[in-house]
């Protein structure tokens, strides 16, 4: 068989002065611009396109469009490019998939000779045994798996994302979506028409009859001349719940692929019918094709599809087909009528191409055979939206049966008529698409509180009262006397389907996965019915009673990068971190905030801190503003502590439960005024904290007058610590006295700092220090570290960051919570059991602490390995002796630069939690080391002298 | 993606909110059992029908509020609330 | 008072800016924002006048926004917005009022121009249309995945959108919108507020 181009034919697409020079498989071809990578091959004479993917057998062109599944290439570095769709462009480097070594003498083609070892399920029966050699199977499986190839270097591309609100998409641009895309418009709708192919006008652009040629013209004009907005090379690829819909867009100007996430009022399903295969032997054999491929090669890209040709058909397409054929010249052999109860058995050839047909007893040499065999309902939009479609064996399709109100189908999914008829089921489609739309945004408008107050009342949901298309009697033709190919992309015949069905897997379902038939690149859309049918046979029944799988979404492939989209990684960053950024500062991503980690020397930081004086960013610190006279009730509920009579001035620490007992947070908490204190939280606890505030407020105590408004941001807090740190910032404050009488330790000011009004600092202690921490507005938190960093150098400042901070944090034994205390960490086992007043009214979580209060539990206690030099990996398990016995781990590890030695915090069970026991913790190498549990949790300073001065 | 219907801003993303789960009245912390208590954090009706179930507007106006869905086809219902203070348009 | 140093806006790159052109992006952080909350239906939310998604525009160039049920945020002219809040001492005392200075935490964009709602289009599921987004309203949504409180006050010029986010996001927002706007031309306004 040889494919070749004819002469300019009337509707093709074609522009013939325009040449494009491509390579396939290293050799140069030519093709015009408006080609297909496919039927420029087509042209220059290829009929070998692919290997399949099992058994590796030559394969040619089958539909000539998106859903060919023999026609999967290698662009470049873009693997798996469907070549009936994709255009041809200058330069484009084309090759064969998964040949080696090359298409035409592909070794893997001696897979055909292991066929009978090959058959569906074959994973399941062979390369089991023996377990030791799996490797290897996987390693030799791997080589002959389908798919391009990837190229790891590949520069990132731009990919994008959309949302969009259009009142009716429209799914698909033949004749019925266009009237119904054009009824919708002129009815006052935002209308989103969305097409497959490249251009408009469905099965149109490729029939030769002049008549359609001026429907197709007149359809253009008036969509040109519209409202509408028109998507081609794009398909709609998901519908979700309330008409969700993504549409992957690919032909954006300047994304390589675009998914659009629409929320569409009313959906219009209108996608036409897909071409389906004949089942018969040598089905898969290049010279093989659909009528539509026929119809498309001639009138879309002036190719002859051969030179003599068998044609057999059931229906008018494949009619017009051998029309088509008769016109370019090719010679019609024979028609096979399939309306007569006639059929092909089989095509025979060599191993790459066609020789002959055998029908009815008769061999009739050929080199294109065209089958009509019949069509298939793409009803995957409507199988999302939840409708079951039913099976009519006198149209041997689906059709819908009860989609929601809000998805209409029109066009040939919802029957058969004159081009006419088809066209006024889609105008009454669209006017009923855009009357239903117009109530749904009517109420969407009435709802929303931003929304322009709506005119008068919600319209009726209007009925559906079109006129029904009728339904073509055809015959029901899926196999014919010989057994053959189904799923064309994983090699499925319907031989393996009734082999699987009589080893049992006779469900539709279970078949599908057992043989992998509709699990490959086709997705479904050639083999689906066939596949079905296979099972209907084996099982004696009809296809309405096996049923279907599921369509699930996405009907058409899209890339990951669309998916991705642009990358939305939120960043945080405090007032101060461009002088951190200058200033060598090692970061790390702590939730989404980019902190300072440290400088270069952490453990210098931390000896600095404790000698001189040191500044640290905690901005993420989390802040919560608090206003009303009801303060000390929200504590109370929320703290485990009392909370009733904290002075103005003065700060307290706090611990939040659960109401499961669990820790939840823990922070100081200071009064600044009348009815007004500050909370603070974790860092990584700020965001959750203050939604469990406002639910309480919200839910349980709406009547409290409390307000709560985070601040985390509103201020850098900026705290400074070590010996000198009330010299340093002594220097650089107004307004407030700092002698440790007049400010003590836990206690709030109102300051101006470096010049800035509406500043507070408070004495707190994480690392032990003397410390100040002091909170600026951050519109101008860099001048005031900058105005620290000078006005201490003297006093040997320097910044250190959160590893110097965890150190210093670890040796005064404070528990970070989450860090320390995990989702079971009750109350009590952190030590702060005096925290924790059981005789308040009520507060979170207190019933769990109070049953809790009379059990031993897990503790949290500092523990010193008993060698000073080894550090134990964080969670490292605490163990039984020589036993694998759990008994604790260790949750926080640090090297101490202050005592020269190892330091620990761990949770271990009640019995180990007493000052002077032995523990055995396992290192994470699987040595085991003899450790201390401490008296106290501080490590260093258990008196606090140096916080308090 | 599921329309949610937030009672102050009107029909939401489900992403643009928290699901607070079933919703249930929190025992009196004086007198609840152990098992009571435990049902309160742990055990949920779970029906196949209507449930009562709470969510969380977090980007959008930041409320708490209880609507009623039919767990099998996700219709909603606002259900009557006694002293309902939600915003809404003047 | 002390004398207070230059407000640090949280856009600290530098951009090749334009003074005028079909799509503009300005950052507004300095911009005076406070936050006042109070009971909905009292005297002092008839007081604000802008109920819960709408907005009204006040003396002096201070703009009402009605951002949630029971909070107001009011930006402008810092005497025009301490106006406006002054406006609420005397209201009804057994109400329970606040009102709280925002301007650091909130980092403040201005979108303006014809192709603003395509723009916005690529990083905010909102529906921008007129009906359901015209000039005057407010929301809140997610824009490239941070929470933003949204107004449109369009004035004299073509759709205006003014987006504020918790001031910690504000650079990698900035950067959000340029890139989301690249396809139209934006152009990087010069600073203002």
């Amino acid at each position: 068989m040889t494919m070749s181009r004819l002469g300019p034919q009337p509707t093709e697409v074609l522009d013939r002065s325009t040449k494009l020079r491509f390579r396939w498989n290293g050799k140069r071809f030519d093709g015009f611009e408006g080609d297909t990578i496919a039927s420029a091959l087509a042209a220059a004479g290829e009929h070998v396109f692919s290997r399949s993917m099992k058994y590796h057998r030559p394969r040619g062109i089958l539909t000539a469009d998106y859903w060919d599944p023999n026609l999967m290439v290698q662009v470049g570095d873009d693997p798996n490019v469907r070549a009936g769709n994709r255009l041809l462009e200058a330069g484009m480097d084309v090759r064969a998939q998964n040949v080696w070594p090359s298409l035409h003498r592909d070794i893997k083609a001696a897979n055909s000779l292991f066929g009978r070892f090959l058959t569906a399920g074959f994973y399941y029966k062979t390369f089991m045994r023996p377990a030791w050699l799996w490797p290897t199977y996987e390693r030799v499986l791997a080589t002959f798996a389908p798919g391009g190839k990837i190229d790891l270097d590949t520069p990132h591309r731009y990919h994008d994302k959309r949302y969009t609100h259009p009142d009716v998409v429209v799914a698909g641009a033949g004749p019925a979506g266009i009237e119904a895309a054009l009824a919708a418009a002129a009815a006052g709708a935002r209308v989103l028409l969305v097409e497959h192919e490249h251009a408009v006008g469905g099965h149109l652009r490729y029939s030769s009859s002049d008549s359609d040629q001026a429907v197709l013209a007149e359809l253009r004009a008036a969509l040109d001349a519209s409202e509408v907005e028109v998507l081609t090379n794009s398909t709609v690829t998901g519908r979700y719940e309330d008409n969700w819909l993504g549409i992957v867009q690919r032909n954006h100007p300047i994304a390589v692929e675009r998914l659009i996430k629409a929320r569409a009022k009313v959906l219009v399903a209108a996608p036409g019918l897909i071409e389906r295969p004949y089942v018969f032997s040598g089905n898969d054999r290049p010279g093989v094709i659909t009528s539509g491929a026929a119809r498309r090669l001639i009138n879309l890209w002036g190719v002859k599809p051969g030179e003599r040709a068998v044609v057999f058909t059931a229906n008018s397409e494949g009619d017009a087909a051998a029309a088509d054929l008769d016109r370019v010249g090719v010679e019609i052999a024979a028609i096979i009528d399939g309306r007569e109860g006639k059929r092909v058995s089989s095509a025979q050839g060599s191993s790459r191409a066609l020789g002959a047909v055998v029908a009815g007893g008769n061999r009739i040499e050929a080199d294109l055979l065209v089958v009509a065999a019949g069509w298939t309902a793409p009803t995957s939009l409507l199988n999302m939206a939840g409708d079951r479609p039913v099976h009519d064996p006198a149209t041997a399709r689906f059709f819908p049966s009860d989609p929601p109100g809000n998805v209409l189908a029109t066009g040939g999914l919802a029957g058969d008529g004159t081009l006419d008829e088809l066209r006024a089921h889609g105008a009454a489609t669209g006017r009923l698409a855009a009357q239903r739309a117009a109530a749904v945004a009517h109420r969407l408008q009435a709802m929303t509180a931003r929304a322009r107050p709506v005119d008068g009342d919600e319209p009726a949901w209007a009925p559906d009262e079109r006129t029904p298309l009728g339904r073509d009697p055809h015959p029901e033709l899926y196999r014919s006397d010989t057994h053959g190919m189904v799923d064309f992309s994983e090699d499925v015949g319907s031989k393996d389907l009734v082999a699987a069905a009589h080893e049992g897997y006779d469900s539709v379902e279970l078949a599908k996965r057992y043989t992998t038939s509709t699990m490959g690149p086709s997705q479904g859309k050639l083999e689906t019915v066939n596949t079905v049918a296979a099972i209907a046979e084996a099982r004696g029944e009809t296809i309405a009673q096996v049923g279907t799988t599921v369509w699930r979404p996405p009907y058409a492939p899209l890339t990951l990068g669309a998916l991705a989209g642009r990358v939305f990684e939120p960043v945080r960053v405090s007032s101060i971190h461009p002088w951190h950024e200058a200033n060598g500062v090692s970061t790390i991503i702590a939730g989404q905030w980019m902190r300072p980690d440290h400088y270069g020397d952490p453990a210098a930081e931390v000896r600095n801190v404790r000698t001189n004086v040191g500044l640290i960013d905690v901005t993420p610190l989390g802040k919560l503003d608090l206003r009303g006279p009801d303060i000390p009730k929200l504590l109370n509920l929320l703290y485990t502590n009392k909370w009733s009579k904290l002075p103005v001035g003065k700060v307290r620490y706090g611990m939040m439960c659960a109401e499961d007992g669990v820790v939840l947070d823990d922070g100081v908490t200071g009064r600044l005024g009348e009815d007004h204190y500050l909370m603070t939280t974790t860092s990584s606890g700020a965001g959750g904290v203050w939604e469990w505030v406002e639910n309480w407020l919200q839910t349980e105590r709406p009547d409290w007058k409390v307000h709560v408004t985070p601040v985390t941001t509103a201020y850098v807090s900026i705290n400074v610590a070590g010996p000198k740190a009330r010299e340093l910032v002594g220097r650089v404050t107004e307004g407030v006295d700092l002698s440790p009488d007049a400010f003590p330790y836990m206690e709030v000011r109102l300051a101006t700092v470096a010049g800035v009004d509406g500043c507070f600092m408070w004495r707190i202690g994480f690392t032990g220090e003397l410390s100040f921490e002091i909170h600026a507005p951050s519109g101008h938190g860099l001048h005031v570290w900058e105005a620290l960093m000078d006005a201490g150098q003297d006093l040997g400042v320097g910044p250190f960051g959160l590893e110097g901070q965890r150190i210093m944090r670890l040796e005064k034994g404070h528990f970070i919570v989450g860090q320390d205390t995990d989702g079971l960490t009750l109350g009590p086992s952190t030590g702060l059991s005096p925290l924790i007043k059981l005789d308040k009214d009520d507060f979170a979580g207190m019933p769990e602490l109070a049953w809790a209060a009379d059990r031993s539990l897990p503790m949290i206690v500092a523990i010193q390995p008993d060698d000073p030099n080894v550090v134990p990996d964080e969670a490292s398990q605490i163990v039984r002796g020589n036993t694998n016995e759990i008994l604790g781990r260790i949750t926080s590890a640090r090297m101490s630069p202050t005592l020269g030695r190892s330091i620990c915090l761990g949770q271990v069970e009640p019995e180990l939690a007493a000052g002077g026991t032995k523990v055995t913790v396992l290192l994470t190498s699987g040595e085991r080391v003899s450790a201390t549990v401490m008296d106290h949790h501080a490590h260093f300073d258990p008196a606090g002298e140096r916080l308090r001065g | 993606m599921l329309l949610v219907p937030c009672p102050n801003c009107g029909p939401r993303n489900s992403a643009d909110l928290r699901y607070g789960g079933e919703s249930h009245a929190r025992p009196d912390p004086a007198t609840a059992t152990p098992q009571q208590w435990r049902g309160y954090l742990y055990l949920r009706d779970n029906p196949a029908g209507w449930l009562r179930e709470t969510w969380y507007c977090r980007s959008g106006c930041r409320r708490w509020f209880t609507l009623e869905r039919n767990t099998a086809t996700n219709e909603f219902r606002t259900p009557p609330m006694p002293g309902d203070k939600r915003g809404g348009k003047a | 008072m002390a004398e207070s140093p230059a407000f640090e806006s949280p856009v600290v790159r530098s951009y090749e800016s334009s003074s005028g052109g079909p799509l503009m992006l300005t950052d507004a952080s300095a911009t005076t924002k406070w936050l006042v909350r109070a009971e909905t239906g009292g005297a002092a939310a008839d007081r604000m006048d802008a109920p819960f998604g709408s907005s009204r525009t006040a003396g002096g160039g201070a703009f009402v926004m009605g951002s949630r049920p029971g909070e107001w945020i009011v930006t402008g002219p810092a005497d025009a917005v301490a106006e406006v809040v002054a406006g609420l001492d005397g209201v009804d005392s057994s109400e329970f009022v606040t009102a709280l200075d925002w301007t650091h935490g909130r980092a403040l964009f201005l979108v303006t121009g014809t192709d603003a709602p395509r723009m916005l289009e690529k990083v905010c599921s909102l529906d921008w249309s007129d009906a359901m987004t015209p000039n005057g309203a407010v929301a809140s949504a997610s824009v490239a995945k941070v929470t933003c409180d949204i107004a449109r006050y369009d004035g004299d010029s073509a759709p205006t959108y003014m987006i504020f986010c918790d001031r910690s996001f504000g650079q990698y927002l900035f950067d959000a919108l340029i890139d989301a706007g690249d396809e139209f031309g934006l152009a990087v306004g010069l600073p203002n507020g």
